[in-house]
């Protein structure tokens, strides 16, 4: 099983010594630097004023408020009571970080590009954007300006004549077999299966994974940024009131004829018939 | 934005939730040996995806039964699909070492040779 019958090509041990494991061995490396420069240069986050956190808290707190609500662990006066005062709440802008609105009612949506918080937000998501895509281009150039025009591994697994261009790039053998591979094929090899090692040794959340650059691009940290900073929170409270109503008409009280439901379960009383 | 959330999701414990996705290391750990040792054995093609399959399987009963002892869908949300499932980052994991082992120890002859004692 080990010996294959036709053309089995006999390639120098060295190569593999001096490719192999040096390729391996930056890949790891360079991942690593990566991760630990995308943590060094994520700036703190922006502190917010008491009144503009105070904003987001209530939000939020409606939004924990819903999403329980149809088997909702408080008792329907507390519920009720809660959702209430929040709808009223949102109603008059009490949370709003300027203040109930005026008569004039000026949006303070800025927009996202003069406004110096979302351009901090934008500039942070592009420059890890930055970070991430460079050192794979560098390493790529790097295998194919030393590593390039032999064959350096034989895959165990075949592949269809279609990834033949990709992975024997610089080698002009038309009839070797595609299991026969260049550097490059080894780099885009370390490249997928890498993502494991890093999730063992950076956590699961980390910036060496090249999975993510793949999904991603710099225009969607950017869109992020973007809706981020200038939300309008008048609109969001008035949405968030609807959501509210909504909620309370879908209200189940978890704890509801709770001692029916004890007495079934035991037997002492006798099932529904429904 | 209307969310209806899953009722009984709010019933996890999400830090406990989080914990045992430490269970991942271990399907990580186990791809990386039965990537070696599919390298070393010299598998090829469909042979070599068949000891994934079975390493994957034995690894996941492992766990089924000394982890999870026997309720898996009380330690993990997506239950039994969840312990059997490998993960993609696992599956490339498998082929880079068995393609590492492979190339080292089948592709090289020169370097496991043993030379005769000449008795």
């Amino acid at each position: 099983m080990s010996v294959d019958a036709p053309a089995s090509l006999y390639l120098d041990p060295q190569i593999r010594d001096w490719v192999l494991f040096p390729i391996t061995l930056v890949m790891i490396l360079v991942g690593v630097l990566r991760h630990y420069i995308v943590v060094l240069l994520q700036s703190p986050p922006k502190k917010l004023s008491r009144a503009g956190v105070r904003e987001q808290r209530a939000l939020l707190r409606s939004q924990i408020l819903r999403a329980t609500s149809s088997k909702s662990p408080i008792p329907p006066a507390h519920y009720k009571a809660l959702s209430r005062h929040l709808s009223d709440a949102f109603k008059l802008g009490a949370y709003l970080k300027d203040g109930p609105p005026n008569g004039d009612a000026v949006s303070s949506a800025t927009n996202a590009l003069t406004d110096p918080a979302t351009m901090d937000g934008m500039m942070a998501g592009m420059k890890t954007q930055l970070v991430m895509m460079v050192p794979q281009m560098i390493i790529m150039g790097w295998i194919n300006f030393f590593f390039q025009g032999f064959v350096l591994i034989k895959l165990p697994f075949p592949l269809t004549f279609g990834f033949k261009s990709m992975l024997q790039r610089s080698i002009d053998a038309p009839d070797m077999d595609v299991r026969w591979v260049s550097s490059l094929s080894w780099y885009f090899l370390n490249l997928f299966g890498l993502n494991g090692l890093y999730r063992l040794f950076l956590g699961g959340d980390n910036s060496a994974d090249s999975s993510r650059d793949m999904t991603m691009s710099p225009f969607a940290s950017a869109g992020a940024a973007q809706l981020g900073q200038p939300q309008d929170f008048t609109k969001l409270f008035k949405a968030e009131r609807d959501n509210l109503e909504l909620s309370e008409g879908q209200y189940a009280w978890a704890g509801e004829e709770l001692d029916v439901k004890v007495l079934r379960k035991y037997g002492k009383l006798l099932p529904r018939l429904d | 934005m209307a969310s209806t959330a899953d009722p009984t999701a709010q019933l996890y414990s999400l830090p406990n939730v989080l914990h045992n996705q430490c269970l991942t290391s271990v399907k990580f750990i186990s791809a990386c040996f039965s990537g070696a040792v599919a390298g070393i054995l010299g598998l090829q093609n469909w042979r070599g995806f068949a000891l994934f399959a079975i390493s994957v399987l034995s690894t996941s009963f492992m766990m089924y039964a000394v982890n999870c002892k026997g309720k898996p869908s009380r330690y993990l949300p997506g239950g039994v699909g969840e312990l059997i499932n490998p993960g993609q980052d696992n599956i490339f994991t498998f082929i880079l070492v068995w393609t590492l082992f492979y190339g080292i120890v089948h592709g090289m002859p020169s370097l496991f040779a043993v030379v005769d004692l000449g008795r």
